[in-house]
């Protein structure tokens, strides 16, 4: 893979480029749920997501679920899963509860939907730097071939989301690591537990893109150019942005 | 929350309307309605507006803040969708702790809250 960002005229620090560079890979191998060649068309089709005209209708609309039609999709993903694509990128402040559960009854398996919002995260924070920059995209990486681990973590129970989670008292040794150690796990970090790995590759790009979790809460010290301050500043004006209370 | 956090540390008192969008200014941040305005422009659709946010953030914040600003706004771009899309409710702590200003700024709208 070309080294990520050489072109750019701004200073990219070593720390962000290789967690870009990781998570970018990851996305290209085989995850726990989806093939390489998957993984790979769930971020194409994040990308495509902002030009269906679908979306946009059903953004404009008091109800998405008033208007009916077909994603403009790449054709590369099932319906169900182009379907989450589209609504977790382009509207996910009205996503509901029966929407969740309607897909998962249409199909979709709990951890494949996990899957999905997971490469769509990292997608997004990604391209939405990029963007903000005004760097272009950076291209998806070639899919590397392989099968999925299939493993879900035997002690993953409904909790207080949609998705199962996995408390840290019945994490095994095969979850070791996805939570901080001496302080519970927020919920943000219980989120995704239902794979394991994308929770690792996910808040490892949060501790580059954002702050390490031991120092969030350091406010007497420094670790960006910009503060504590200024750093949650942007962070809530997004989340209302997006009307994500969380 | 972490704003309201940081706070004390620094002896400042922040205006939280400035997330909201309820005032203007820069809710006691230093060069916060820069940060806001540069938000607003890389999760909107004016190219003219993100170019001049963009440039002003530099200008004022530099490169390296440009590009901590940046990355924080796609970071957060993303855990939205995460929050959203799991369903997970906000911790009880965190409630008790922003319950006041969640009223005072009409958060409580927000579809997450709804369904928690």
């Amino acid at each position: 893979m070309p080294e990520l960002y050489s072109s750019s005229p701004l200073p990219i620090r070593d720390d962000l480029l290789a967690a870009h560079t990781q998570a970018w890979e990851r996305i290209a191998r085989p995850g726990t749920w989806w093939d390489g060649t998957a993984r790979v068309a769930i971020a194409a089709e994040t990308r495509q997501a902002s030009h269906s005209a679908l979306c946009r209708r059903r953004k404009e609309a008091l109800s998405p679920l008033a208007v009916e039609g077909d994603h403009d999709s790449l054709g590369q993903l099932p319906e169900l899963a182009v379907e989450v694509v589209h609504r977790v990128r382009t509207d996910p402040g009205r996503l509901g509860e029966s929407w969740y559960r309607s897909v998962i009854a249409r199909g979709l398996s709990e951890e494949q939907y996990v899957e999905i919002v997971s490469v769509i995260a990292h997608v997004v924070a990604i391209d939405t730097m990029a963007h903000g920059l005004g760097l272009d995209p950076l291209l998806l990486p070639d899919p590397e071939p392989g099968v999925p681990t299939r493993r879900r973590p035997a002690g993953a129970k409904p909790g207080g989301a949609w998705v199962p989670w996995l408390e840290p008292a019945d994490a095994i040794d095969a979850e070791a690591g996805i939570y901080p150690s001496g302080r519970p796990p927020a919920n943000i970090m219980k989120a995704m537990s239902l794979v394991p790995d994308e929770v690792r590759s996910f808040f490892d790009l949060v501790s580059h893109q954002y702050l390490p979790g031991e120092v969030m809460r350091d406010f007497a010290h420094e670790y960006r150019a910009i503060s504590h301050a200024q750093i949650e500043l942007l962070a809530a004006r997004v989340s209302a942005l997006n009307q994500c209370l969380y | 929350m972490l704003l309201r956090a940081s706070g004390p540390t620094h002896d400042r008192a922040y205006d939280l309307g400035a997330v909201t969008g309820v005032i203007d200014g820069d809710g006691g941040v230093p060069h916060g309605s820069l940060l806001v305005a540069f938000a607003e422009a890389v999760l909107g659709d004016d190219d003219v507006a993100l170019i001049r946010a963009r440039g002003a953030v530099q200008k004022t914040l530099g490169a390296a803040g440009l590009v901590d600003a940046a990355g924080v706004v796609g970071l957060f771009n993303a855990i939205d969708r995460v929050a959203d899309a799991t369903g997970i409710p906000l911790e009880p702590e965190k409630a008790a702790a922003s319950a006041d200003f969640r009223a005072a700024l009409d958060l409580d709208r927000f579809a997450v809250a709804m369904r928690t």
